[in-house]
């Protein structure tokens, strides 16, 4: 039997092995059912999708999903940045100056403070932790700024501070979860492919969502957070390595020319697309998509992920490490992704978990060396954005998934090598720069020692409503029907904090 | 009882047509009769009942009145002449029936009750419907114009507004608590129509309190059903303003709060009372947000957009909806000046253009000058000099120009600051130094970036 008998063969095969007895009484099921159930189907996949006002022209989405698009309101920023740090910084060293818990150090914490609450790790009483930093009021704004961030100080009248941010979770994994899906569960799609379903991407040749990560490790919380949930598939993240070829295997194969290369996406795609008529999966038309643009991203993304040919100058203010992988590499290629076109970049930073259980996470050495590693590049990234014309249409979020408690972490009760602070996610800072933010403002107050919020309490979700906000969205509009409801980042709760914006 | 009492009162507005009803047919049918005189004791049936049904209304609506909370004075005018009606038709029937009986009947001529029952009813009706619509009800409709020549201009319920300079001087009762009280509060408490016996139009009201007491305790919000009322549940049965009319918003009901708080004080500012400008600012006049002119277009045919598109343009609306048109290259690196003309369909539309990354030179000002209503222009990493930009001078909604990484000539730079409706200028990394500074004038804000964030010792300090 030669080759092509075997593949008609295997076709015919194929073919049979689509009709079972199952699918016979599927169809037939769906087929009497369908008028009924058509309503139904609507919220499953692309085809039930709206966009608060159902007008997203379907064809045209259909074929070209990340199609940029107008947004439904007017929009003060047409990009974003978001820099997490996972592991939750302390806002305690960096930016919540609080004098009065320096003077309660090495106190017992009073039982009211402990009472009904859950940490991490803290067992017992353990007692109040001073701010291990110096702090000074800077820039024309007089934010607090601590010395672990001396750059930064320099750009603070740049960034609105938001000092209490409130989250429910605890634990990294869900908390960076609800940081980024707005829910602390699996399932939801992330901030980035909300962003990328309403509003599609502007360069063609490279991915609208583009994650990176630095500091060894990929947060705890695993690809999810930036995954696509129940929207289509092809607005998940895609996550490019900053050391080596940004994607793998994007280099053609030895002695297969990008003619051959073409040829064969073109031929796969045809099969893909009488799939697609076949069984109008959109599935298949992420499939289709995906190998179109991977087509072009092999010449767009190798240029685009070299930072090497950045002018010295800002290759120092930047503080880059070539060939290596590192925040400061992400901060400047995330500069070049939105300068060209891409929507929301996404950035992570491993290793800020300063629990005081080893030097790395000591409140006072470890947190110190990772400020250091963010301080200048974060900073560059927010003047070379202004120089660029960029920061006036990009928004720029920093953030961790919650804070770290005024105690100090006493786990199993004992007393810990290194100073540490636990989870905490009562009251913690983020800040947020860029077009249509107030610059040099500060929302929130906590209390003396830095535990709750007394004033200006926001909740993630107001964090999300807030970015939706800047890029155009009602975030109570902005919906996706799946499994009968329409959901959104928000889910039923938000509130855009005006206060920050300008 | 009080049940009955009620609801016979709110049949007022149904009875009140009877009497209403039967008197203007008496008084047609008088006027066909006037000449024959054959049909009186018809139009004597007809003014009888004009007065039981008017009787009826009188009792009707004096129920209405006792249980619906109005103040006399609203209701008297309209209560003295309904009154009037009932009497009047029983005067016209006596004497359409047996004028022999009461002397001064007979003296008194049929024609005077005819219109003085006439001009009776006109009045009665048109103040009922005062009371119950509202006595600008119906010159409402009115245009502005007519209504400011007949000296009746709208009543001012809206919120003075505030801003960043002025807020401190503001009275907090005056400018703030009284036009909260009268959109959200004063339809249903005030001179005219005060239920709960409360009336909220002007400060002795608010002092007086209702039929529950004071409304204010001073300094104790908590306690003022002025305020605590607001923030109860909206299905309690005491939460104001009821669950169907419009609510307080949170930022309106945190004033009222601040004002019992600080001694409900009618004259102090907000300045004198020392308190935080956070408090005021959702009342503070919003500012132009957008940078676009605020002008209309029309929209651009659909089919030129897809022309433009078609060649991998990116055209976009601002916003679903918005005439205005953001276009961007970005995709099309050999973009030329020769296709600067394609977009001629949409010149006008176009506010924001992004140029960047293509292969334009000083030729494309001539056409950019078309481009009306341009506000952002984007001519970065391109090889224009600025020879020619003074076309870009009747560009005048033209605020942001991103001229970064270009050849851009010294030379022209002083053509470049004279176009002073610009905001913004970038020109990072262009030949252009920061002296140049000197010769800007004007208010144009120039950004020549090259940022350094200097070496410091800490940077390499490991811990």
């Amino acid at each position: 039997m030669n080759s092509l008998d075997r593949l008609i063969k295997e076709k015919i095969e194929r073919d049979l092995e689509a009709k079972t007895r199952r699918h016979f009484i599927k169809t037939c099921v769906t087929g009497m059912g369908g008028v009924a159930l058509g309503s139904l189907f609507m919220s499953c996949g692309s085809f039930g999708s709206n966009k608060g006002n159902g007008k997203i022209p379907l064809s045209d989405r259909d074929v070209n999903p990340m199609a940029s698009l107008a947004p439904p309101y007017p929009a003060k920023v047409k990009s974003v940045i978001y820099l997490h740090m996972a592991g939750a910084p302390s806002q305690l060293e960096m930016f919540d100056y609080k004098p009065a818990l320096q003077k309660l150090d090495g106190q017992l914490t009073p039982q009211s403070l402990l009472e009904g609450k859950k940490f991490a790790f803290i067992k017992g009483t353990p007692k109040l932790l001073g701010p291990q930093a110096k702090f000074k009021q800077e820039g024309e704004s007089g934010n607090w700024v601590s010395n672990f961030l001396p750059h930064f100080s320099k750009v603070v009248d740049e960034v609105a501070f938001l000092k209490a941010v409130n989250t429910d979770q605890f634990n990294h994994g869900p908390a960076q979860l609800f940081m980024q899906t707005g829910s602390p569960r699996l399932g939801r799609p992330s901030i980035g492919s909300w962003v990328t379903y309403g509003l599609g991407s502007e360069n063609q040749n490279l991915p609208g969502f583009v994650v990176l990560t630095s500091g060894g490790k990929t947060p705890d919380a695993g690809k999810s957070i930036w995954g696509s949930g129940f929207l289509p598939s092809v607005y998940q993240g895609v996550q490019c390595r900053s050391k080596g070829d940004p994607v793998l295997y994007i280099d053609d194969p030895k002695g297969i020319s990008r003619n051959l290369k073409q040829s064969t996406i073109e031929a796969i795609n045809q099969i893909n697309k009488e799939e697609f008529n076949k069984y109008s999966d959109p599935e298949i038309l992420t499939r289709i998509n995906q190998y179109e643009m991977a087509y072009r991203m092999q010449t767009a993304v190798p240029e685009l992920m070299n930072i090497n040919d950045e002018p010295e100058h800002i290759k120092e203010m930047y503080g880059v490490k070539p060939g290596k992988e590192s925040f400061a590499n992400n901060c400047l290629l995330a500069r070049k992704l939105v300068e060209d076109g891409v929507r929301f970049v996404q950035l992570y930073d491993w290793g800020w978990d300063s629990h005081g259980d080893s030097h790395a996470n000591a409140i006072d050495l470890g947190l110190r060396n990772k400020c250091t590693e963010i301080d200048r590049p974060m900073s560059a990234l927010l003047l070379d954005l202004k120089q660029r014309g960029l920061l006036e249409e990009t928004l720029v979020v920093w953030g961790g998934e919650f804070g770290r408690t005024p105690m100090q972490e006493n786990r199993e009760g004992q007393e810990m090598a290194f100073k540490g602070r636990d989870h905490h996610g009562d009251a913690f800072t983020m800040w947020m720069a860029g077009g249509g933010i107030k610059k040099g403002a500060s929302f929130g107050v906590t209390d003396e020692i830095g535990y709750s919020a007394i004033e200006g309490k926001v909740s993630v979700h107001d964090v999300h409503a807030t970015i939706l906000h800047l890029l155009g969205f009602n975030h109570e509009q902005f919906t996706f029907d799946f499994q009968g409801r329409p959901f959104r980042l928000t889910d039923v709760e938000g509130h855009v904090i005006k206060e920050i914006l300008a | 009882m009080e049940v009955i009492q009620q609801l016979l009162g709110r049949l007022h507005p149904i009875v009140v047509h009877l009497p209403i009803g039967f008197i203007v047919t008496g008084l047609l049918l008088q006027w066909f009769d006037r000449k024959n005189n054959e049909w009186g004791k018809i139009i004597a049936i007809i003014f009888q009942w004009g007065f039981i049904s008017a009787a009826l209304a009188c009792i009707s609506g004096y129920l209405l009145y006792i249980g619906e909370g109005y103040s006399f004075d609203t209701v008297k005018f309209h209560l003295w002449l309904g009154v009037a009606t009932a009497v009047f038709s029983l005067l016209m029937f006596l004497r359409l029936v047996n004028p022999s009986k009461v002397d001064f009947l007979k003296r008194l001529p049929v024609v005077l009750i005819s219109f003085s029952l006439f001009f009776i009813i006109s009045i009665t009706g048109h103040l009922g419907g005062n009371i119950t619509h509202g006595s600008d009800y119906l010159i409402e409709p009115l245009p502005t114009s007519i209504k400011s020549f007949l000296g009746i201009g709208p009543e001012n319920h809206e919120i003075p507004i505030l801003d960043e300079k002025n807020w401190e001087d503001a009275v907090l009762y005056a400018d703030l608590v009284q036009p909260i009280l009268n959109t959200k509060c004063v339809s249903c408490h005030n001179s005219k129509k005060d239920r709960g016996d409360l009336q909220l139009h002007e400060g002795q009201g608010i002092l007086n309190g209702g039929e529950n007491g004071l409304v204010i305790e001073a300094n104790d919000p908590e306690n003022s059903s002025l305020y605590a009322r607001l923030v109860l549940p909206l299905d309690h049965d005491d939460h104001m303003p009821p669950k169907d009319k419009t609510q307080l918003s949170k930022d309106e009901i945190n004033i009222i709060k601040i004002w019992i708080a600080n001694s409900n004080s009618f004259d102090k500012k907000i300045g004198e009372l020392g308190l935080k400008k956070e408090l005021f600012t959702a009342f503070f006049q919003k500012t132009n947000e957008s940078i676009y002119p605020e002008i209309e277009v029309a929209s651009a045919s659909i089919d030129s957009i897809e022309v433009l598109k078609a060649r991998g343009l990116h055209v976009e609306p601002l916003s679903d909806g918005n005439n205005f048109l953001k276009v961007s290259c970005i995709n099309s690196p050999k973009f030329s000046d020769n296709d600067v003309r394609l977009l001629s369909p949409i010149f006008d539309q176009t506010v924001h253009l992004d140029l960047g990354k293509t292969e334009i030179t000083d030729e494309v000002f001539e056409l950019l000058s078309q481009f009306s209503n341009l506000t952002v222009l984007k001519l970065n990493n391109t090889t224009i000099t600025g020879k020619n930009i003074e076309k870009l001078k009747g560009l005048e909604h033209l605020k942001i120009l991103n001229l970064t990484h270009t050849n851009f000539d010294e030379e022209q730079f002083s053509i470049l600051s004279s176009l002073d409706q610009l905001q913004t200028v970038y020109m990072y990394n262009t030949s252009i130094s920061k002296n140049a500074k000197d010769k800007i004038i004007g208010t144009t804000e120039y950004n020549f970036g090259g940022y350094e964030l200097p070496i410091s010792a800490t940077d390499s300090i490991v811990y």
